[in-house]
């Protein structure tokens, strides 16, 4: 079987340490890079939190670049339901892996344009603000070729936003980059809240996580924890949404999602409707398909999936 | 002496040339490098007759870099030449110079750091759309603390209706651009519209030009020539201005300018994106970003020109050239 060659582009978070461990464990994805972003945190803790969570997977051969200090046009917002560290009450060791010393996007444009030569292109998973991969496509759009797709968590369609009304967080992070992103013809498959709201983790399924993840069930267990945003009257049960590591789940089986393709647009001109992500289903743009629009995920079997994976770091031993 | 540490950001462009040429013949300027930027013409013929510039100074040692292929975030708009599209060769003769494989953000970027690592800051003439340079100051926190000042090419206060009835074609092709570079902290000087209209060249220098100043000058005096730059209707006398050279010629003449020290802006959507504001009377609460320049002595820079191009082009002479 041919792995599927990934660069995962993230801000942990959570929800992102949670998405790195389940790729870690992975045998269909072969992990490149991980690029860090400024999003539910700094760029100097998200880079610190990926180094963190490469070594409680014992993955600390997977290098680690750190990418863009802040969006390309607005000020910074934060996650707000990470903790102070970005890991809630998830206290991990400080990493003795170091960062890369190319940054990001430097490292995005040498790795895709290699890739684009070589023709074997590469999927990017983008769990956080878009802006890395904004900027990497603008100072050397020929990284196109290079890409196989970008599978990204974020937007929010026929669901209302969760930082605004109307915007969900990494696309109202940088909508410029989003909109860079979303009008350069490379192939997306979206993860929104939409789809990521179907897949609450309740509890009880951090209780069977615990229980099946081996030597990391304690950090698993924190962090899921950490996740619980309290809030039966919107989610339907306590728990939170499995938001970013729907995009490993996506690439690992994706006969448990529904797509639909579609052109989106990103708005970033009005101040109230700021970061919105507009899905054209009904063809009124006359524009072509820019995007699969994941509309509904199969929960249950996504959650045996990953309780599957996490059950491998039962077997796997510390480097 | 101390030299300017300087990298011309810029989308040639005719007064683009004028600009190069002046710095290529100015020793007040070390020269680490032509950025170049999609803009009054698209990338490739800019980064070509950025090359021809140099081949026509004999400093093929200058690299060039290609930049930003498009503004930031909105659709891309040329200059009123973008139809012309590269200089011909019979304006400014082919030559083999070709760019170097890095990108302009990225060689500016590397350039800050250096400079902001060893103290020896770097100057930056930005005479095109400013999208290398936002890019560049997006890459790495510590791009900003590596530039002494950004001398732009951009704007209008009062000369308004250039490209279009509100703004100036530098900012008006990429404002999200102007807007990231003018927030930066970085130290601005602006030469708006406003100024650069106030020195008007005519044939009388391009007659200097093409008398003194060897090929450069001969090929700077065919493209002032064959892309007329006059607007009776609007300056109410004969000549046209050569915007861009202004910000080189106030590095190595800076008594040739007068400005004020005031906040700038820019509007980046809307119906009037790319206009840009002065707060000239401090009625708003923004800090000074930029020293604004606000009157030339004509006749200065004028002479000024002239006289650089024929130093420039005193051992540089058209033999080679095949309609020499």
């Amino acid at each position: 079987m041919e792995k599927t060659r990934i660069i995962i582009d993230c801000d942990p978070g959570i929800d992102d340490a949670i998405a790195l461990l389940a790729a870690f464990v992975s045998p269909e994805l072969d992990i490149l890079a991980i690029t860090t972003v400024c999003g539910n945190q700094p760029v100097e803790t998200t880079s610190r939190n990926a180094l963190k969570i490469c070594e409680l997977g014992a993955r600390a051969d997977i290098p680690v670049h750190a990418g863009s200090h802040r969006p390309l046009m607005r000020a910074p917002i934060r996650g707000q339901f990470h903790g102070e560290t970005g890991l809630g009450s998830c206290v991990l060791p400080e990493p003795a892996k170091k960062i890369e010393p190319q940054r990001a996007v430097e490292f995005l444009i040498d790795r895709l344009l290699r890739a684009g030569n070589e023709r074997q292109p590469i999927t990017i998973c983008a769990l956080g603000p878009l802006t890395n991969i904004a900027m990497a496509l603008r100072i050397e759009p020929e990284i196109a070729r290079g890409i196989e797709r970008i599978v990204m968590m974020g937007g929010a369609y026929r669901e209302p936003g969760n930082r605004s009304m109307t915007s969900e967080f990494n696309v109202l992070s940088d909508p410029h980059a989003a909109h860079i992103v979303f009008s350069s013809e490379v192939p997306i498959v979206a993860l929104p809240l939409d789809a990521t709201h179907q897949v609450i983790l309740t509890p009880a399924h951090v209780k069977q996580f615990e229980a099946v993840s081996g030597r990391i069930s304690q950090a698993v267990s924190q962090l899921m924890a950490s996740w619980d945003r309290n809030q039966v009257e919107r989610y339907g049960s306590r728990g939170g949404p499995l938001h970013d590591p729907l995009v490993i789940g996506w690439l690992i089986a994706p006969h448990l999602f529904e797509t639909r393709r579609v052109r989106v647009f990103i708005e970033y001109q009005s101040e109230l409707c700021m970061g919105q992500t507009i899905a054209d289903w009904f063809d009124k743009s006359g524009l072509n398909p820019n995007t699969a629009i994941v509309t509904k995920v199969d929960a249950a079997a996504v959650i045996e999936v990953f309780l599957d994976r996490f059950s491998r770091y039962q077997d796997t031993v510390m480097q | 002496m101390n030299r300017w540490r300087v990298i011309i950001d810029t989308d040639p462009g005719v007064d683009d040339a004028a600009a190069i040429l002046l710095a290529l013949a100015s020793s007040e300027i070390e020269l680490l490098g032509i950025s170049v930027v999609a803009g009054n013409v698209g990338l490739e013929a800019s980064v070509r007759n950025a090359c021809k510039l140099v081949a026509v100074a004999r400093r093929p040692d200058v690299p060039v870099y290609a930049g930003a292929a498009r503004p930031l975030v909105r659709d891309q708009v040329f200059g009123k030449y973008a139809n012309v599209g590269a200089f011909s060769d019979a304006l400014v003769p082919a030559t083999d110079v070709r760019p170097r494989q890095l990108s302009s953000v990225r060689f500016i970027a590397d350039k800050a750091r250096e400079a902001a690592a060893s103290g020896h800051k770097i100057t930056i003439c930005a005479i095109g759309p400013q999208t290398n340079i936002a890019l560049a100051l997006l890459l790495h926190p510590d791009v900003a603390a590596g530039i002494e000042q950004i001398v732009v090419m951009g704007g209008a206060f009062s000369a308004l209706g250039h490209r279009t009835a509100w703004s100036e074609y530098n900012v008006h092709a990429d404002p999200h651009a102007a807007d990231i570079v003018w927030n930066s902290g970085v130290p601005l000087v602006l030469f708006p519209l406003d100024v650069t209209m106030q020195a008007l060249f005519s044939e009388e220098d391009f007659r200097g030009f093409e008398a003194r100043g060897g090929l450069p000058g001969k090929c700077l005096a065919r493209l002032l020539r064959a892309y007329d730059r006059s607007d009776i209707a609007r300056y109410g006398r004969p000549g046209g201005p050569i915007h861009d050279a202004m910000t080189v010629a106030w590095l190595v003449r800076p008594e040739l300018f007068q400005g004020q020290m005031t906040a700038i802006g820019v509007t980046v959507d809307g119906p009037t994106a790319g206009h840009t504001w002065a707060d000239f009377y401090g009625r708003s609460h923004h800090a000074a970003n930029a020293m604004v320049m606000k009157t030339a002595n004509e006749a200065g820079f004028r002479q000024l020109l002239v006289e650089r191009i024929a130093n420039l082009g005193a051992n540089i002479t058209p033999a080679g050239e095949n309609a020499a």
